[in-house]
C-alpha cells in the first residue's frame, strides 16, 4: 500500500465517482465515510512502519513517483492526515443534513486529496499550482447550476490566482537567497514577493473582501467548507517555508508584518462582525478573525507556537461546520439571511439558533467551548510580547462576542404568541447536537485533541526552537 | 473529594429528576428525590468543616507546557461560607416549593439543583481558569432557562442584555489575567498585581449591574419565587465570589470605584425600600447588597465580600420564597435585619474591617436604606397565600424551609468560617441599625418613601437608559463609517481601492525590512 495513493489517489478517485455516478443521499454517506475510514487509518497505521496484523504484514510505503515528481507522506503526516479526513467526513455527513448539492461531497473530496497533495509534494513549491487547482475546483461548489458566478466567486479566483506567481517568483528568489545569504537586495523582493503571495492566500486586510461577498451569494455551507480548507492547508504550507528558511524565521521584521497583519485581521474581522446586519457576512468576518489569530500564532516567539496553531485549526474545522450547516438550515427558511428577516426564529428552529450561537461563542473565545484553549494560549503568548497588540486582539473579540448577542437579540425577538416549534429534521438535529457536544468537549477537554496534537509539530524540524 | 461529592450529590439528582420526569412524569415521590439530594448535599457540606482546607485538582488540561494552571476548587475558610449558603437556599427551594400552585416533578426543580452544584463550584473556584469555566456554566444555564420560560419581545430583550453584560464581565476577567502575565505574574488569584485586581471588580460589577448602574434583568420573569429567586441569588454569588478570594490593593482609580459602589448601593436602597413588593424590588435587593460586598472588596477586605453575598443570598432567599401568610415566620424573618445590621457576632460582622476613609458616611446610610427596606418586606407580607388551605405536611415543610435559612443566618454568625465570632466595626454598625430603625419609622409616616407605582419604575428605568442610548446611537455611527467602508472596497472600484492599500504596505513592509 502506498500512502500518496491512500491519501491523495483514492479520495480523488472517489470524489470522480461520486460525482460522475451518484445521487445525493449516498453521495454524503460514502464521502463521508471513506473520508472517516481514512482518517481512522492515519491514526492507527503508522507510514512506513511494517505491521503484524494477525499474520499479515502490512506497510505503507510513504513515496511515490508522478510525472517527474515525488508525493511524500511521512509517519508524522499521520496525525495531520487523520485531523484533516476526520474534519472533512464531518462536513460530508452534514451535506444530507444542509441540503446542498451531492457534487459538493464530489468536490469536496477531490479539494481535499489536491491539498492533501500540496503538503506531500516535492519540491514543495509546486503546492502552490496545486492550492491554485484546488481553487479552481472549488468555484463550482459556489456557484449553482445555470447561474452566472457572482461578484465574490470572481474575486475569490482573482486573489487566488494572484497569489501563485508570487509564491512562484519567490521560490525562485529564495534559491538564490540560500545560495548568497549576503545578498540584502534579493532578500528583501524574494521577502516582499512571499509576503503578497501568503496575503492574497490567507486574504489578509484588505483582500479579504470577497468573503463576506461570498457569503451572501453562494450556499453557506460550501462557503463554510472553503473557508475552513483553504487557510488550514494555506498555513500548512506556510509553517513550510518557515520550517526550511532560517532566514525567514530570524528576520524580525517579517514577524512583525504577521503579527501586523493578524492584529488587522482580528480588530477589523471582529468590528466588522459587530456591524454586519446579515447572518452570513458576520460569520465571513468570523472566519476572517479566526484567520488573523492564526497569523498572530505564527508570529509568536515561542517554542510551542505549532502546538497552539494546531489547538487553533481543530476547533476552527468543528465550528465552521456547525455553523455553516446551521445557517444552510436557516437559509431554507430565510433565503437573505438578513436580520429582518431572521427575527423571531429561535422558536421555530431551536437547535440551528443554539448551534449557531454556540459555534459563534466558541469563535469569540467563550469559556467552556472548544475556541477557548487555543484563545488561552494565544493570550499567555501575546501578554508577554505586547500589551498593546493584545489590546486590539481584545477588541476584535468583543466585537466577534457584540455580533453574536445581537444575532441572539434578533432570533429570540419574538411576540408572547409564538409557540416553540421543532421544524429541524432528526438528520439535521443529531448532526447539529453532535457538534454542539464536541464544542463543548473541546472546550472543556483540550486534552481529548493531543493524540493528534502531540506529534504535529515533529512535521516541523526546526519550527518552535 | 469532598467538593466532588457535594456536587455530584446535586447533579445526580438532577439526572434522576430529568429520567423521572421523562420515564414517569407523574411520580409522586420526585419531590423526595429533590429534597432528599439537597438535603444530603447539604450534609456533605458540613462534613467538609472536618477537613478544612482542602483541594479539589481536576486532571491538567494538555499540552501541560502551555496549561500550567490546573483546574483548582478550594475549600476554605471564606468559601465554605458561600458553598453553604448556597446549598441551604437550594434545599429551601425544595422544602418551600409544596405551596406552589403546579406541584409536579418540575423541571424547574432540576434547573435549581443542577445551579445550586454550579454555585458550589463558583464558591470553590480558586483561580481565573476555573472561574471562567464555572461562570461561563451558569450564564449559559441561565441564559438557555431564562429564554425558555419568557414571554414577550422586551422580556427576550431583557434577557439577552443580562447574558451580554455577563459575557462582558468574562471578557474583564480575561483582561485581568492579560494584565496579570504581562506584569510577569501567574494565572492565579495569590499573585495578581493591584492594576489586574482592579479589573476584577469591574467585572463582577459588570455581571452585577453595579458598573456601570443598570438592571441586568427585569422583575417581570416567570420564574418569580423558586427557581427565580435561585437563578437571581446564586448567579450574584457566583459572580461575588471571585472577590472573596482576592486582597485588592489600592490604585488611584480606586475612589472613583468606590464612588461609583456607593452610588449603586444607595440608589439600589433606596428603589428596594420603595418597591411595591419584595419580588419587583428584587434587582434592587441584589444590586444593593452586592454594592456592599463590592465595598468591602475595594476596602480590601474579602471576609465581607463572602459575609455579604452570604447574607445576600440566606437573608434574601428567606423573604422571597416565603409565599404564605404565616405571623410566626414574619416575625422570624426578622433575624435577616440582625444578620444585615453588622453587629458583633451577627453574619455580616466581619463587614467593614477593612478601611473605607470618607466615604464611611455614605456607605452607612446605603446599608441603613437596604435594612429597612428588608424590614419594611418582611412586615409586609401582602399578597402571600395563607398555609390554611394546605394539606399538613406542607404546613411544616414550608416554615422548615424558611427556617433552615434563618438558622444559618445565625450559625454562620458564630461557627465555621472566617468572619464567624467578629466583632467588627459595631461603632458604624450601630449608627446604620440607628438610621434603620429612623427610617422604618419615617417609612410610615412620609409619603417620600411610600412605594413606587409600576409605572414610576419604568421611568426610572428609562431615565437610567438614557445614557444606553448614547452608546447606541455610537453604535450606529460605527456601523456608517463601516458600511462606507465596506462599500468601498466590495464594490466595482473594489479590486483598484486593494491593489492600491497593497502598494502601500509593500512599500511600508519594504521600508520595515531595510
Amino acid at each position: 500500500m502506498n500512502a500518496p495513493i491512500l491519501w491523495i489517489g483514492l479520495p480523488f478517485a472517489v470524489g470522480l465517482f461520486i460525482l460522475f455516478f451518484m445521487r445525493n443521499r449516498f453521495a454524503a454517506w460514502l464521502g463521508g465515510t471513506i473520508a472517516a475510514i481514512l482518517a481512522l487509518i492515519a491514526l492507527i497505521f503508522p507510514i512506513d512502519t511494517a505491521l503484524l496484523v494477525a499474520s499479515v504484514s502490512i506497510k505503507i510505503s510513504p513515496a511515490i513517483q508522478f510525472f517527474g515528481r515525488s508525493f511524500e507522506l511521512n509517519t508524522a503526516d499521520g496525525p495531520l492526515l487523520a485531523m484533516i479526513y476526520g474534519l472533512a467526513a464531518f462536513w460530508f455527513f452534514g451535506t444530507e443534513a444542509s441540503k446542498t448539492e451531492s457534487r459538493f461531497v464530489a468536490l469536496g473530496l477531490m479539494i481535499v486529496a489536491l491539498l492533501t497533495a500540496s503538503i506531500a509534494v516535492e519540491p514543495f513549491l509546486y503546492a502552490a499550482l496545486l492550492l491554485e487547482v484546488a481553487a479552481m475546483l472549488v468555484v463550482p461548489l459556489l456557484v449553482p447550476h445555470y447561474q452566472k458566478a457572482g461578484r465574490g466567486v470572481v474575486r475569490f479566483i482573482i486573489y487566488q490566482t494572484l497569489a501563485m506567481p508570487f509564491i512562484l517568483f519567490s521560490g525562485w528568489m529564495l534559491a538564490g537567497v540560500e545560495a548568497s545569504p549576503g545578498d540584502l537586495g534579493t532578500t528583501i523582493q524574494a521577502g516582499t514577493m512571499l509576503g503578497l503571495g501568503f496575503a492574497f492566500l490567507f486574504a489578509v486586510f484588505p483582500l479579504y473582501n470577497w468573503i463576506p461577498m461570498l457569503m451572501e451569494e453562494a450556499p453557506p455551507y460550501a462557503t463554510g467548507f472553503l473557508l475552513w480548507v483553504l487557510p488550514t492547508f494555506t498555513a500548512i504550507f506556510a509553517f513550510g517555508f518557515l520550517d526550511r528558511y532560517a532566514w525567514l524565521r530570524s528576520t524580525p521584521s517579517i514577524a512583525d508584518a504577521i503579527l501586523f497583519a493578524g492584529v488587522f485581521m482580528v480588530a477589523s474581522g471582529g468590528i466588522f462582525a459587530a456591524l454586519q446586519r446579515h447572518l452570513g457576512r458576520i460569520l465571513g468576518f468570523a472566519a476572517i478573525a479566526e484567520t488573523g489569530l492564526l497569523l498572530l500564532v505564527m508570529s509568536l516567539r515561542t517554542s510551542e507556537f505549532t502546538t497552539i496553531a494546531f489547538l487553533t485549526l481543530i476547533p476552527r474545522g468543528l465550528e465552521l461546520t456547525v455553523w455553516a450547516l446551521a445557517l444552510s438550515i436557516i437559509k431554507r427558511k430565510a433565503y437573505t439571511l438578513r436580520f429582518s428577516e431572521v427575527q423571531g426564529l429561535a422558536r421555530k428552529y431551536p437547535v440551528a439558533v443554539a448551534a449557531i450561537l454556540l459555534a459563534h461563542l466558541s469563535m469569540t473565545g467563550f469559556p467552556l467551548l472548544a475556541g477557548f484553549p487555543s484563545r488561552l494560549a494565544l493570550w499567555q503568548g501575546l501578554a508577554v510580547e505586547s500589551l498593546t497588540i493584545s489590546f486590539w486582539v481584545f477588541v476584535g473579540l468583543l466585537g466577534l462576542l457584540v455580533a453574536a448577542v445581537r444575532t441572539l437579540a434578533v432570533f429570540v425577538m419574538t411576540s408572547s404568541e409564538t409557540k416553540w416549534e421543532w421544524n429541524e429534521t432528526w438528520t439535521q438535529t443529531i448532526m447539529l447536537v453532535i457538534g454542539m457536544l464536541g464544542l463543548f468537549l473541546l472546550g472543556v477537554f483540550p486534552q481529548a485533541m493531543q493524540p493528534f496534537i502531540a506529534s504535529l509539530p515533529t512535521l516541523f524540524e526546526h519550527l518552535g526552537q | 473529594m469532598l467538593i466532588l461529592i457535594s456536587c455530584l450529590l446535586l447533579f445526580v439528582t438532577t439526572l434522576a429528576l430529568v429520567l423521572l420526569r421523562v420515564l414517569q412524569p407523574n411520580a409522586r415521590y420526585a419531590w423526595l428525590v429533590a429534597a432528599g439530594g439537597a438535603l444530603l448535599a447539604m450534609i456533605s457540606v458540613f462534613v467538609w468543616l472536618t477537613q478544612m482546607p482542602f483541594d479539589l485538582i481536576l486532571p491538567a488540561w494538555q499540552p501541560v507546557t502551555l496549561f500550567m494552571t490546573p483546574i483548582l476548587f478550594r475549600a476554605d475558610g471564606v468559601s465554605w461560607v458561600l458553598a453553604m449558603s448556597v446549598v441551604a437556599l437550594t434545599l429551601s427551594v425544595m422544602l418551600t416549593s409544596v405551596t406552589r400552585q403546579v406541584f409536579v416533578n418540575s423541571l424547574s426543580w432540576a434547573g435549581m439543583l443542577a445551579l445550586g452544584g454550579m454555585g458550589i463550584l463558583a464558591a470553590t473556584a480558586n483561580n481565573p481558569l476555573t472561574l471562567l469555566l464555572v461562570w461561563a456554566s451558569v450564564d449559559l444555564i441561565e441564559l438557555f432557562s431564562q429564554l425558555s420560560s419568557v414571554e414577550g419581545e422586551a422580556n427576550n430583550e431583557r434577557v439577552v442584555i443580562s447574558f451580554s453584560t455577563r459575557a462582558f464581565g468574562i471578557g474583564l476577567l480575561i483582561w485581568a489575567n492579560i494584565l496579570s502575565i504581562a506584569g510577569g505574574s501567574t494565572f492565579d488569584f495569590q499573585s495578581m498585581p493591584a492594576n489586574a485586581g482592579i479589573f476584577l471588580v469591574i467585572a463582577a460589577g459588570l455581571r452585577l449591574g453595579v458598573y456601570p448602574l443598570h438592571l441586568p434583568y427585569s422583575a417581570e420573569s416567570v420564574l418569580r419565587r423558586g427557581f427565580g429567586t435561585g437563578l437571581r441569588l446564586v448567579g450574584a454569588a457566583a459572580s461575588l465570589s471571585v472577590l472573596g478570594h482576592v486582597q485588592i490593593l489600592p490604585t488611584n482609580f480606586t475612589p472613583f470605584l468606590i464612588f461609583l459602589a456607593i452610588v449603586a448601593a444607595i440608589y439600589g436602597g433606596w428603589m428596594w425600600l420603595r418597591a411595591p413588593d419584595e419580588l419587583n424590588g428584587r434587582p434592587y435587593w441584589v444590586i444593593g447588597v452586592s454594592s456592599l460586598a463590592i465595598l468591602s472588596a475595594l476596602s480590601g477586605n474579602p471576609i465581607g465580600v463572602a459575609a455579604w453575598s452570604s447574607a445576600l443570598v440566606l437573608v434574601g432567599g428567606a423573604l422571597f420564597l416565603a409565599s404564605v401568610q404565616n405571623q410566626w415566620l414574619n416575625r422570624a424573618m426578622l433575624v435577616g435585619a440582625w444578620s444585615l445590621s453588622s453587629l458583633p457576632f451577627s453574619l455580616t460582622a466581619g463587614a467593614w474591617l477593612g478601611s473605607l476613609g470618607w466615604f464611611l458616611p455614605l456607605v452607612v446610610v446605603a446599608q441603613g436604606l437596604i435594612v429597612a427596606g428588608f424590614v419594611r418586606h418582611a412586615l409586609r407580607p401582602a399578597g402571600r397565600d395563607s398555609l390554611e388551605s394546605q394539606p399538613g405536611w406542607t404546613r411544616i415543610a414550608h416554615p422548615a424551609g424558611i427556617g433552615l435559612l434563618l438558622v444559618f443566618q445565625l450559625l454562620l454568625g458564630w461557627v465555621g468560617w472566617d468572619g464567624a465570632l467578629q466583632v467588627g466595626a459595631w461603632l458604624q454598625a450601630i449608627i446604620a441599625s440607628l438610621l434603620t430603625v429612623g427610617l422604618v419609622w419615617a417609612a410610615r409616616r412620609f409619603r417620600v418613601f411610600n412605594p413606587v407605582r409600576a409605572h414610576w419604575v419604568t421611568t426610572a428605568e428609562s431615565r437610567l437608559n438614557s445614557l444606553y442610548q448614547g452608546f447606541w446611537s455610537l453604535y450606529r455611527g460605527l456601523a456608517r463609517i463601516s458600511q462606507a467602508i465596506i462599500v468601498t472596497l466590495e464594490g466595482e472600484g473594489g479590486v483598484m481601492w486593494t491593489l492600491l492599500f497593497l502598494v502601500l504596505f509593500i512599500s511600508l513592509l519594504s521600508q520595515g525590512i531595510r
